[in-house]
C-alpha cells in the first residue's frame, strides 16, 4: 500500500509547534545561563585553583564531557529518587542540561582565560589603570571577542539538545511533535516539519548572534 | 543504601554481565559503522563543494544544502524522521539499521564541514602549483592537498565521533539494544536505577574517555601547526 504524504492535516498545528520552539529556546536559555555561571567558576578553579578542589572540578568536567546527556538526565530523573531527591521532569531536564552545559562552558571559558596575556595586564598597570579599569578596558573586550563565537555555538547546540526533553515528557518542540503524532498519526510529516523548525530556529539564532557579535563586540568569523 | 549494597552481587552476575557486554558491543558497533560510513559520505560532500575540484554549481548547492540542514536537526528528530521514512519506504529493516543510518547522516554533515576546513587550510598556491604540473582536480587533491590536510581533518572528526557515541544513547528510544536501553531493561527487572544508570555511565565514560585520549594523542602527533598556510 502506498503512503501519500499529507501535510494538510498538520497545518492546524503549526502555531502550536512554534510555541514549542519558544519553550525550547527558553529551556536552552536557562541551561545556558546556569551552565555559564557554573562554568565561569569552574574555569577559574581549573586555571588558578590548587589541590583537591581543582582535582574535584577537573574530575567533574571530564566525567560530564565523556558521558551522554540523556543518561545523565536519566540518572537525575530515575536514580536520584532512590536517595530521596525527587524532581519533576522539567526540572530534571533543566538541571541535567545545565550541569552538562557547565562542563562544556568550563572548557570554553578556560580557553578564554588562557588567551589573556601577562603583557596586557602589565601594560595596563604601566599606564596606571586601576583594577576595575583594567577589567573594563583590557580584560573584558579581549575575552568577549575570544569567547563570543564558541559561546554562541554552545547556545545553538543547546537549543538542539533540548529535543531530549521530549523523552521525559516536557512539551517543547519535539514533545509537541510527539503529541500531534499521537493525535493525527501523520508521523513523517510531523517530524519533518519539526526538523524544519529546528533548522530555521538555529539558522535564525546563528544569524542574530552573528550580527550581535559583529556590531557590538567586533567579532570576526562565523557562528555555527 | 543497605538495599543498594545487597543488590550489587545480584546485579553483577554472569548473565547480566553478558547482557550489558552485548549492549556495549552494540553501542560501539553502531557508532563505528555509522561514523565510518558517514565520514566517507561527508568526505564526498566536501569534495563535491570544493571549487577547485568540481566546477558544478548544482553539486555545490546540493552539498551545501545537505550539510547546512543536517547539522541543524537534533539527533532525536533525525532518528524519528529516518525511522518513519524507512517505514514509509516499506523496507523491512532492523532498528539497528535505522540507528546506524541516523548516525551516518549526522556524521556526514559534520565530516563534510571538517574536511572542508581541512581542504581550506591548504594554501591556494598548492592547487595552482598542482595545476601547473598538469594535474587534474582529483589528482591534485589526492597527491598534493590531502596529505597536507589530514592533520587538520582528523582531530576534530575524532572529537565529533565521540559526540556521536554519546548521541547513540538516544537510539534507545526506538528500542535498539544498546547501553541505555540495557539499563532501562535492568531497571524494569527491578534493580535500582542508581545501580543500572551508574554502571552504564561508567561504561560510556570508559569508551568516550579512551577515544578522547586517543584523539588528543593524535592531535599532538599530527601537529597541524606545521601545515598552516603562510
Amino acid at each position: 500500500m502506498a503512503y501519500t504524504l499529507q501535510f494538510g492535516q498538520v497545518t492546524p498545528y503549526l502555531w502550536y509547534m512554534a510555541g514549542g520552539a519558544w519553550i525550547a529556546l527558553q529551556l536552552a536559555g536557562i541551561a545556558f545561563l546556569f551552565g555559564w555561571a557554573i562554568g565561569l567558576v569552574f574555569a577559574a578553579v581549573s586555571e588558578y585553583g590548587r589541590g583537591p578542589l581543582r582535582w574535584a572540578v577537573r574530575g567533574y568536567v571530564i566525567f560530564i564531557l565523556n558521558t551522554p546527556l540523556l543518561v545523565q538526565i536519566f540518572f537525575i530523573y530515575f536514580a536520584l529518587p532512590d536517595v530521596g531527591i525527587l524532581l519533576g521532569s522539567y526540572e530534571a531536564v533543566a538541571i541535567g542540561m545545565a550541569l552538562n552545559a557547565s562542563a562544556y562552558l568550563t572548557e570554553i571559558q578556560r580557553a578564554g582565560f588562557r588567551s589573556l596575556r601577562r603583557q596586557e595586564l602589565d601594560a595596563a598597570e604601566t599606564i596606571g589603570f586601576s583594577r576595575v579599569q583594567t577589567i573594563r578596558y583590557v580584560v573584558l573586550p579581549h575575552i568577549v571577542k575570544v569567547l563570543f563565537p564558541p559561546l554562541s555555538n554552545q547556545y545553538i547546540i543547546l537549543t538542539m539538545t533540548t529535543s531530549i526533553a521530549a523523552i521525559f515528557g516536557v512539551e517543547e518542540l519535539t514533545g509537541r511533535a510527539y503529541n500531534i503524532n499521537a493525535e493525527t498519526f501523520r508521523s513523517l510529516e510531523i517530524f519533518s516539519i519539526a526538523a524544519l523548525y529546528y533548522v530555521v530556529l538555529t539558522f535564525v539564532a546563528s544569524t542574530v548572534l552573528y550580527w550581535i557579535g559583529h556590531y557590538f563586540f567586533r567579532v570576526q568569523g562565523k557562528v555555527f | 543504601m543497605d538495599r543498594l549494597l545487597e543488590e550489587i552481587p545480584r546485579f553483577f552476575n554472569y548473565y547480566n554481565m553478558i547482557f550489558i557486554g552485548q549492549a556495549f558491543f552494540y553501542t560501539t558497533a553502531m557508532s563505528f559503522i555509522g561514523c565510518t560510513v558517514g565520514f566517507a559520505a561527508g568526505f564526498g560532500l566536501a569534495v563535491m563543494r570544493h571549487e577547485r575540484i568540481f566546477r558544478s554549481l548544482v553539486l555545490r548547492l546540493l552539498a551545501i544544502t545537505y550539510t547546512e540542514i543536517f547539522r541543524r536537526i537534533p539527533f532525536l528528530v533525525k532518528l524519528m524522521v529516518v525511522f518513519f521514512a524507512f517505514q514509509l519506504s516499506g523496507l523491512e529493516v532492523s532498528m539497528f539499521t535505522v540507528a546506524v543510518t541516523t548516525v551516518a547522516l549526522s556524521a556526514a554533515a559534520f565530516a563534510s564541514e571538517n574536511v572542508r576546513a581541512g581542504l581550506e587550510s591548504v594554501h591556494d598556491n598548492q592547487w595552482d602549483a598542482a595545476e601547473a604540473m598538469n594535474m587534474g582536480g582529483l589528482t591534485a587533491l589526492r597527491r598534493v592537498v590531502l596529505p597536507q590536510s589530514w592533520p587538520v581533518i582528523i582531530p576534530p572528526s575524532m572529537t565529533y565521533s565521540v559526540g556521536l557515541v554519546k548521541s547513540t544513547s538516544i537510539a534507545s528510544q526506538i528500542g535498539v539494544l544498546e547501553l541505555t536501553y540495557a539499563a532501562k531493561v535492568m531497571t524494569n527487572k527491578g534493580f535500582s536505577a542508581f545501580l543500572c544508570y551508574g554502571t552504564i555511565l561508567v561504561l560510556y565514560f570508559v569508551l568516550c574517555f579512551s577515544l578522547n585520549r586517543f584523539a588528543a594523542w593524535l592531535e599532538t602527533r599530527l601537529d597541524p601547526t606545521r601545515h598552516r598556510p603562510a
